[in-house]
């Protein structure tokens, strides 16, 4: 399964102290995590019980799947999508409030017509106009946040589908469908992001704009295509998490923004753009719902938690842009 | 002198009608956007709540706190990075401040607190090289969180404060906003002011601080120039702390407590005061004078919109929606984008070869 390709032009084999940086890299997350999850299963107390596994499981999933299409975007150079926090808990609560109205069919539909028109707006502000994506996508959460509010008052909404109850809580060999549908999303960005043209032009756009607009690829589509995939995945994020515990309110996907961005970095996926893999930003996923796991059973208040992340993502792309130097030095 | 088929080359006909100076006024200045946003929402505001103007304090009240942050902001901006930390800045320092029983101590601490959080930052850009926008978003979260550890997660009381408000009141009440220091203007206001005639003056008249732009606008050329760029970063990171920190003391003061999860507007708030006084996300264009109309224009929409009754969510959309169009007005973008629009529309029609503008 060469989900694990590796992005990365590899580095000469040698042995010298300039060449550890590059290879934490890109394998630190592979090691980190490895450790991290050993290191909680001995001394972690309640960590390797089923029920927090469970727990993390299901924190992984809808993350998950938001991080995988985010790196989409950070792959092209373009920061991040932080419109991905209205992006959820607007899928969700169509999801919900839609498919108690009519049929769950019309609100998936529904659901695609927003998220395509985020990735519009999104992909033409960036890619056409050449805004920063941070301020964009910032705006564009403001305006889709205080839509979502204003048209559903702030309201939570109960399913009244029971096939919703089935679908969220349904387990395939005691493996819960989400998170099997995350793996399948995650194969399937993986495939359209290397075995694709449209991967292809995506990371050679992150890492040479102007390279790829004069080899004639239309850069503007290449940012909207980025975009619309960032918002499908926090579409289908949304549809997951609603369906788990079948209510929606606007304010169920707090922090998923800078949660997703922190994945997809600590995977190792560059801000520099042009270098990634989904199959790190998963990774990265587990890392940090394992840190964050451990951090909340050891009884780390929220500010603690906040400087760990902090710092992490701070190390994560000082150590990325360290190796940068050592393999151009 | 180019033909091309679709008639006048604008760049060489230069009619000096006066849409036309006003259409070169808008490409050229970097005020324009800031300043037609500005003169639309006057003229909204004298239409439908004039109740605005003649209850000027408050709005430029309004207006003073998150143009303070704006104005350090800018100064990083255009230097060409971010500095997304300002928010957990101004709330930590807040913290900071109100932590000590002597309250000019607890100020002096919060302000050098700030220019150490500059140091740092510049520190990260300059000397890991790291991308200023995920440095800053680090300390952004790392920032916070100190903010709460050091507060214990509740919000934390001046420990004197009367001595506040005696402070307050040698100076003409900091505490109460709404109590006039200098004629109508209160000290938060005047802090305001005093704040933007020192950077304004610094950016455009000292040569340290007109360097900025050079190495905004281009890093390797200002380095080749001799301006010690590195420098200048850290100086600009300093400011903007410093300035942030300040805020964060000046709404400490103001509520006589500290609230560590203070700034969540501010970070939204102060980026769009200065993308819409026309700053340059990529550096080396704008001016100080863009910001202060940029925040008198949110600020008089804000108090506008809230006079009039509108609900908190739609004031977000409006936000979100100014900010939006703000951003993606960048004039010469708009300039290449219609250029390449123009060019692309050309090659369909005359289909051979076709003269360059």
């Amino acid at each position: 399964m060469s989900v694990a390709s590796a992005d990365v032009v590899a580095a000469p084999a040698k042995r010298s102290p300039s060449a550890f940086l590059p290879w934490l890299a890109d394998n630190g997350v592979f090691v980190f995590t490895a450790v991290l999850i050993v290191f909680a299963g001995l001394f972690v107390d309640g960590f390797a019980s089923l029920d927090n596994m469970t727990t993390v499981l299901n924190r992984v999933t809808p993350i998950g799947i938001v991080a995988v299409g985010m790196t989409f975007v950070v792959i092209s150079a373009n920061y991040l999508d932080l419109s991905v926090v209205a992006q959820v808990a607007t899928s969700g609560v169509i999801f919900i409030g839609v498919s108690n109205r009519t049929s769950i069919f019309v609100a998936i539909l529904l659901a695609i017509v927003v998220a395509l028109i985020y990735g519009l707006v999104n992909g033409i502000a960036v890619g056409v106009f050449k805004a920063n994506a941070v301020i964009v996508t910032l705006s564009t959460t403001f305006i889709g946040l205080g839509v979502l509010r204003w048209l559903s008052g702030g309201s939570v909404y109960f399913s009244e589908r029971p096939i919703i109850e089935t679908i969220g809580t349904a387990k395939i060999l005691s493996v819960p469908v989400a998170m099997i549908l995350l793996f399948l999303i995650a194969l399937l960005m993986s495939f359209v992001l290397n075995r694709t043209t449209f991967g292809f032009t995506i990371k050679s756009f992150g890492s040479n704009p102007d390279a790829t607009r004069l080899a004639g690829v239309r850069t503007s589509r290449v940012v909207i295509g980025a975009f619309t995939v960032s918002a499908l995945g926090a579409m289908v994020a949304g549809f997951v998490l609603a369906a788990r515990s079948q209510t929606a309110v606007s304010a169920m996907s707090d922090g998923y923004d800078f949660q997703a961005l922190a994945a997809i970095i600590v995977g190792g996926t560059s801000v520099f753009g042009g270098k990634g893999s989904v199959l790190r930003t998963l990774l990265g996923v587990i890392f940090i719902s394992v840190l964050t796991n451990i951090m909340v059973l050891s009884n780390w208040g929220f500010g603690l938690q906040q400087m760990a992340i902090g710092a992490l993502i701070v190390a994560a792309v000082s150590v990325d842009a360290l190796a940068r130097r050592a393999s151009t030095s | 002198m180019s033909t091309t088929t679709t008639g006048i080359d604008f760049r060489t006909e230069q009619s000096s009608s006066l849409s036309a100076k006003l259409g070169r006024f808008l490409s050229q200045r970097s005020e324009a956007r800031g300043l037609i946003l500005l003169a639309l929402v006057a003229i909204v505001t004298v239409i439908f709540e004039p109740g605005v103007f003649s209850a000027w304090p408050a709005t430029l009240s309004r207006i003073a706190l998150i143009g303070l942050v704006a104005l350090g902001l800018t100064v990083v901006i255009l230097m060409g990075e971010l500095d997304l930390s300002v928010a957990s800045t101004y709330a930590m320092c807040g913290v900071v401040m109100a932590s000590f029983d002597n309250l000019w101590l607890g100020i002096a601490v919060a302000l050098v607190v700030g220019i150490i959080v500059g140091v740092i930052n510049a520190f990260f850009v300059v000397g890991v090289g790291l991308n200023s926008f995920i440095a800053t978003l680090g300390m952004l979260f790392f920032l916070r969180g100190l903010g709460f550890v050091l507060s214990d997660e509740e919000p934390v009381r001046i420990a004197n404060a009367d001595a506040a408000i005696q402070f307050g009141r040698s100076f003409g009440k900091i505490t109460d906003t709404n109590i006039p220091v200098i004629g109508q203007l209160n000290a938060k206001m005047v802090i305001f002011l005093l704040t933007f005639i020192a950077i304004q003056i610094y950016v455009t008249r000292v040569r340290s601080g007109r360097e900025l732009y050079a190495v905004g606008g281009n890093r390797q050329a200002a380095r080749d120039a001799g301006i010690p760029v590195t420098r200048r970063i850290f100086s600009g990171f300093m400011i903007c702390g410093f300035v942030a920190a300040g805020a964060g003391v000046i709404n400490v003061l103001e509520r006589t407590a500290a609230d560590p999860t203070a700034g969540g507007d501010v970070l939204l708030q102060s980026f769009a005061a200065a993308i819409i006084g026309g700053i340059a996300l990529t550096g080396g264009r704008g001016s100080v004078l863009g910001t202060l109309i940029g925040a008198a224009a949110l600020g008089m929409m804000q108090v506008a919109l809230t006079r009039s009754g509108v609900e908190p969510d739609v004031q977000n959309i409006i936000i979100g929606g100014v900010l939006l169009l703000a951003v993606t007005t960048d004039p010469d973008t708009l300039r290449s984008v219609w250029g390449s629009v123009r060019s692309r529309r050309l090659a369909a029609t005359t289909g051979g070869r076709q003269t360059a503008t």
